[in-house]
């Protein structure tokens, strides 16, 4: 009986919708340390990212680590900079300066041509 | 005093990068951050003993450059805001012997320190070397262990923000008598043990602090004794643990039972069975290495009453200093 219960568990995970609407405003998280290079370039990558892909239908934080770090450690954080995509599911981290454009996009569920 | 050579100055970087470095492989172990790392597109990591984001050396070099533009700017006040929040580790705050300095005279001493980032495991001297600096804690913790047989060792004493590490430099030793372990990962600011010296002369309120600090420390190492000789590993644990605690403000920290074994100067078993003991009473959490002090006042009444004792004398020394 015990036994079957992960079975069971797996099954509803796979039947379970996840897609999410198109039109849902993405809710995005970077962690960066105060104005060291690599985060104030992640910082204006992501911003011209957004700009661009996602029009107004984003909300972006910015958590400085080095005046929250206990927020940064309760939230997984190992390095800095990282992206964490909030929600929609499925959540995802993009870690570095956020120059590989097609990374970013691909971690926010978008694609090159779907902009415009 | 002699001044190092260069060449053992440069050993003593490199070791001091190879530590820095093993730190960073134990904290950053996923593909996809190790990549970042390779790629120079990493900033900083989170330490998770301090609770402290530890900026990496390039990022370092580029926010202190920063600052000393926008210092260098004036009226600009973004740019002092900037610099104040950065440079804060920096201005000895976190250290209180060097907090109770008057502003000028520490002004003074400033000129002579220098900031570093030490890491666990990280041997700053060995009984019998030479000290190179002398270090105040403004993160870190150091333990100061007494080494027996050449290879046993246990802790005589535990050194955080509130003191210092080299004091007897001021009476012309330069030699240490202790290992000096950086147990706790974290920032400190270090100086030369002849430039401390000729600041230590001409500086009233220096001397003040600093034999309150030496008077709290011997305080110590006392109790400590007497408390290795008569007191059970229970006992004797709880009290390191609340001890560690207070120097790095956190009651989460990552301790082998190894390392631990060593601080207290027992056998690895019997740290095993001291741990369960507090676990059981819930008073700590110890899972894979690491603790969470669960109930700060069972701790205290399961210590035996040496952390009271050393609480109560350290209060009484820094008010004399």
């Amino acid at each position: 009986m015990a036994a079957r219960r992960p079975d069971v568990a797996r099954k509803r995970t796979r039947t379970s919708p996840a897609r999410a609407p198109v039109t849902t405003v993405v809710t995005l998280r970077l962690y960066v340390a105060g104005k060291a290079p690599n985060s104030v370039k992640a910082i204006a990558n992501l911003q011209a990212i957004c700009r661009q892909y996602l029009k107004d239908e984003y909300r972006l934080e910015i958590v400085d680590v080095c005046e929250h770090p206990r927020r940064a450690l309760d939230d997984g954080i190992v390095v800095t900079p990282t992206l964490a995509k909030v929600s929609p599911g499925p959540g995802a981290n993009v870690i570095g300066n956020l120059s590989d454009t097609g990374s970013v996009l691909a971690a926010l569920g978008l694609q090159a041509d779907e902009q415009q | 005093m002699k001044p190092p050579l260069p060449a053992e100055r440069d050993a003593a970087d490199l070791r001091a990068e190879a530590a820095f470095m093993d730190w960073v492989r134990q904290l950053v172990k996923g593909t996809t951050e190790l990549q970042a790392l390779a790629a120079g597109q990493i900033d900083a990591i989170m330490d998770p003993v301090t609770c402290s984001a530890v900026l990496l050396p390039e990022a370092r070099a580029a926010v202190l450059a920063r600052v000393s533009r926008s210092k260098a700017r004036s009226g600009n006040d973004s740019g002092k805001a900037h610099a104040g929040r950065i440079a804060a580790p920096h201005r000895g705050g976190a250290n209180r012997l060097l907090a109770s300095l008057p502003a000028g005279e520490y002004a003074r001493l400033l000129r002579g320190l220098e900031p570093v980032q030490l890491v666990h495991g990280e041997v700053l001297h060995e009984p019998g070397q030479e000290m190179q600096h002398i270090y105040f804690p403004t993160g870190c913790l150091v333990s100061l262990l007494m080494v027996v047989d050449d290879h046993r060792s246990l802790e005589v004493a535990l050194v955080g923000r509130e003191g210092m590490i080299g004091a007897r430099a001021v009476f012309g030793l330069t030699l240490s008598p202790v290992r000096a372990l950086v147990q706790g990962t974290g920032a400190a600011l270090r100086i030369k043990p002849a430039r401390f010296l000729r600041q230590f002369r001409g500086n009233p309120s220096l001397q003040r602090a600093l034999f309150g600090f030496a008077d709290a420390l011997m305080n110590q190492i006392s109790q400590t004794a007497a408390c290795n000789h008569f007191h059970l590993v229970q006992q004797r644990l709880a009290r390191w643990l609340l001890m560690t605690r207070e120097r790095m403000s956190s009651s989460q920290f990552h301790l082998t039972q190894e390392f631990l074994a060593d601080m207290l100067g027992v056998r690895r078993v019997s740290v095993t069975t001291a741990a369960n003991a507090l676990q059981q009473q819930k008073l700590i959490r110890y899972k894979r290495g690491n603790i969470t002090i669960l109930d700060q006042r069972g701790l205290e009444a399961a210590c035996c009453s040496c952390y009271r004792h050393l609480r109560l004398t350290a209060d009484l020394s820094a008010g004399r200093a």
